[in-house]
């Protein structure tokens, strides 16, 4: 069967291929318009889902879309009722806004790619990130939670997961529903600390490490537990259901002080700076409490093993570890994608095994599902702009030249094979550095990066080496492949990993499988033999406001861009030689005047 | 129309403001005068440089034009530099003001560079492009020549302008050149359907406002004639259910409806 899995419209649109039971193409469709968390509907990610698979729309078997949009509607139009009057200013912005293409997804659909009617089908939100989490992890058991701002209504949903052979079965128990919201609760503080909802979530956990929970107190005020083990939200600190012009009220004001405007300096040496850091470490605290909880019951509950964690709220990697570490569960999984862009691989999965009843399959475990690299690509536009290119001539011998070059200090612009699936650069499209100094962490935050001072960078670590420089246990292993843990690095080690070592000591680093990622590793492992340490800096391949590089031809154009030192693609490395780009810069000058 | 120098230089460039804006130069200064307004436009023409540049890279992604992708890469890399530049000056001014949110920005009158146009890189050609981008950093620098004459008062913030103004000219300058270079017979033509089109988009940003104040209207009318009843019974409801977990096993699932 052919199933195309589609999610679109919130934020993080994308799409997924299914051919018999197993993913032959899955992309975000930011990832090919260029547009940082394009929610548009993802055409070019279809487009690029059948051209991989080499078929043709009307060969689909369906096209499952990742939530119900009646149902979604049904929910903004409930809580405009619910708030009337005040949500007189939200409310024509709020109908407007749906009762476009949000509403009509299946014309949409139909319209796209001309398949009928009966061939479209709608998944619930949160049984597609459950699948998303269940359908692809080594597990035949398992309980589920997934989390999340919103969906249709659920906002954090429990259930469990059973794959056997003919028959695949994936129940949610239980859900909390909109406005109570984990998700929403998180991106409130984004907001109340001037990020960007919906982007600067890891901000929050990465300036949370630099203050103290004095705020837990106040945080519990605002979300409190109910006696079944649930929570629910005190919605007098809260306006997100009223209005879309400020997620906090006043008396959320009134609890933690005045909100930081986003323009604002965040110097983390003045009282204002630490009470955002303590107000971060505050709301990461209660959030992870709640969550452990959760999890120890579900454990409780399930009495299984292993536990599958999908939606936003699993790219907490702090609370991830600390759910590992705490709730009972001997194994946690957390899909490379646990968003909303995951959700078209579990719409697809679960119509796949549920809807069709198809036999489980074994999915291959690795997030490698985006477009191939297009290496000559990278050799043509350097080699037109005059810089030095150079094809080297085996895999050994580049890893060696890359290992001493990234030893003395220079910045590497990786490339290779096909993208992975989701928000992190997991050694495809990454920027790699030596990880041993605070100063190095500096100039890549000042001059490729772009960003914050207190945000972290993390380390890649091969797998068979990871428990010598951090504290990880077995199971740490699993999770940190898709960078989905934050643990300790060991305070031995923490000196010479200063470039990755965050200020609480920990890391979220990236376990790399010699079998899932053969070149990467081969990397780390020669700069492990010239530099005795086998681990790198690894952070995303874009600068700030960018997504992350697809094409070779963008690697170069970030590479122009900024500090990167040499670009790699394949065995073609590109360096910014002086002369030949003066010569270069000369030329175009010449040319342009 | 004003006219431009093309020279390239370090001495302050002589590009004049168009007639209007040279009539509109008291609202200019009383738009400019406010130190609070005036730092938080410079945050915003932070964010629409920071876009243009991104605009930009993407068009010397695109292009299998060697001489241009060069042009239109150091070109992002000024659009960069200039955002830096508003940035840092924006949040100076603001940490040495006292706080206060931001106010009207008038930004209708006072867009910024490519603050009217919304710019479609993935489906232009390269004269097109180049047409579009040699028009609106024409307009985006004799708007800044009209803010820098107006920012006498503040001469800090006014070197802000005369250092971009400076790329700007450069920007202009080789956008046409090229657009020359690329389109030797047709550049005019293509000036003037840029020119057309965003005339065009001018009348489709008002056709679309005129829409949705419309719509609004029609929507908040129906929200307080319609809906009263519904929020009562939605209220009633929402009273009645209970506090935690919902059970999620109840409710039927199928795959074939929007709904449930």
């Amino acid at each position: 069967m052919k199933i195309l899995g589609l999610s679109a419209h919130y934020h993080d649109s994308a799409a997924a291929l299914l051919v018999d039971g197993l993913p032959v193409a899955c992309v975000q469709e930011e990832r090919l318009s260029r547009h940082k968390n394009d929610a548009s509907f993802p055409v070019a990610a279809i487009e690029h889902c059948l051209d991989t698979a080499g078929i043709q729309p009307e060969q689909l078997d369906a096209v499952v879309f990742y939530e119900k949009p009646m149902l979604k509607f049904e929910r903004i139009l409930t809580m405009a009722l619910r708030g009337w009057p005040r949500t007189f200013s939200s409310f024509p912005q709020a109908m407007k806004n749906t009762l476009g293409e949000k509403l009509w997804v299946k014309g949409l659909i139909k319209s796209w790619l001309g398949v009928p009617a009966s061939k479209i089908l709608f998944s619930e939100h949160h049984r597609s990130h459950a699948a998303a989490a269940f359908l692809t992890a080594p597990t035949k058991e398992a309980a589920i939670l997934t989390a999340d701002g919103v969906g249709e209504w659920a906002t954090l949903s429990l259930g469990r997961g059973k794959r056997a052979a003919q028959k695949t079965e994936l129940e949610l128990l239980r859900e909390i529903r909109f406005p109570h919201s984990l998700g929403m609760l998180y991106s409130t503080f984004t907001a109340f600390l001037g990020f960007q909802v919906n982007e600067g979530e890891y901000k929050v956990m990465g300036l949370a490490s630099y203050g103290t929970p004095r705020f837990a107190g106040d945080v519990r005020k605002v979300i409190q537990r109910t006696d079944d083990g649930a929570f629910q939200l005190d919605m007098r600190f809260f306006e997100y259901h009223t209005t879309a012009k400020r997620s906090y009220g006043q008396a959320f004001l009134d609890l933690f002080g005045a909100p930081r405007a986003p323009w604002e300096p965040l110097d983390l040496g003045t009282e204002d700076g630490k009470r955002f850091a303590d107000v971060a470490a505050s709301v990461q605290h209660v959030l992870e409490e709640i969550l452990v909880d959760m999890c120890r019951r579900l454990h409780d509950e399930t009495g299984l093993p292993d536990l599958c964690l999908g939606g936003g709220v699993a790219l907490n990697g702090v609370c991830n570890a600390r759910i590992l570490r705490e709730s009972g569960f001997e194994r946690v999984f957390v899909p490379p994608s646990p968003g909303d862009a995951g959700c078209a691989l579990g719409a697809a999965l679960l119509a796949d095994r549920v809807h069709f009843g198809q036999p489980d399959r074994d999915f291959p475990d690795h997030p490698y599902w985006g477009p191939e690299l297009d290496t000559p690509e990278l050799a043509r536009v350097a080699r037109e702009d005059g810089l030095t290119v150079t094809e080297v001539g085996s895999d050994a011998e580049l890893f060696e030249r890359l290992a001493r070059e990234l030893h003395e200090g220079k910045i590497v612009g990786w490339m290779d094979g096909r993208t992975e699936f989701g928000p992190r650069a997991l050694g495809s499209r990454s920027i790699l550095s030596a990880p041993h100094t605070a100063e190095q962490r500096d100039r890549l935050n000042k001059s490729i990066k772009f960003r914050e001072e207190f945000r972290p960078f993390a380390p890649a670590v091969p797998t068979e080496h990871a428990q010598r420089y951090f504290d990880i246990p077995d199971a740490g292993l699993r999770l940190a492949r898709f960078m989905s843990g934050v643990f300790p690095v060991r305070p031995e080690h923490r000196d010479n990993l200063a470039a990755v070592t965050h200020i609480d000591g920990t890391s979220r680093l990236q376990t790399v499988e010699r079998e899932l990622s053969p070149r990467f590793h081969a990397l780390i492992e020669a700069y492990g033999r010239v530099s005795g340490v086998p681990v790198v800096l690894n952070t995303s391949f874009n600068l700030a406001g960018e997504p992350i590089v697809n094409r070779a031809v963008e690697g170069y154009s970030t590479f122009r861009r900024c500090g990167i030192d040499l670009l790699v693609a394949g065995r073609t490395v590109v360096t910014k030689e002086r002369a030949a780009e003066r010569a270069s810069d000369d030329a175009t000058r010449e040319a342009a005047e | 129309m004003g006219e431009i120098d093309t020279q390239l230089s370090q001495k302050p460039v002589h590009i004049r403001p168009t007639g209007v804006d040279t009539l509109l130069r008291p609202l200019h200064r009383w738009v400019w005068s406010d130190a609070h307004r005036r730092a938080y436009k410079l945050l915003r023409f932070a964010e629409t440089e920071a876009d243009g540049g991104r605009d930009i890279a993407r068009a010397a992604e695109l292009t299998s034009d060697a001489l241009l992708r060069r042009l239109y890469l150091r070109h992002a890399t000024d659009e960069l530099r200039h955002a830096d530049m508003f940035r840092g000056r924006g949040r100076a001014m603001l940490a040495a003001l006292p706080r206060q949110a931001a106010g009207t920005e008038a930004n209708w009158l006072a867009p910024g560079e490519r603050g009217l146009d919304d710019l479609q890189v993935d489906h232009e050609h390269d004269d097109t492009l180049l047409a579009f981008l040699h028009l609106s950093e024409r307009a985006a620098a004799m708007r800044f020549a009209v803010y820098r004459e107006v920012l006498g008062g503040d001469p800090e913030t006014r070197a802000v302008f005369e250092t971009i103004l400076r790329d700007e000219a450069f920007h202009m300058n080789y956008t046409r050149k090229q657009l020359e270079r690329v389109s030797p017979r047709r550049h005019g033509v293509r000036l003037w359907a840029a020119r057309l089109h965003r005339l065009w988009k001018v009348y489709l940003r008002f056709a679309a406002a005129f829409a949705s104040v419309m719509g609004g209207f029609i929507l908040a009318v129906q929200y307080f004639v319609v809906l009263p009843l519904f929020a009562f019974a939605a209220k009633r409801q929402a009273r009645r259910e209970a506090r935690g977990w919902v059970d999620a096993r109840s409710r039927a699932h199928t795959f074939t409806g929007q709904y449930g």
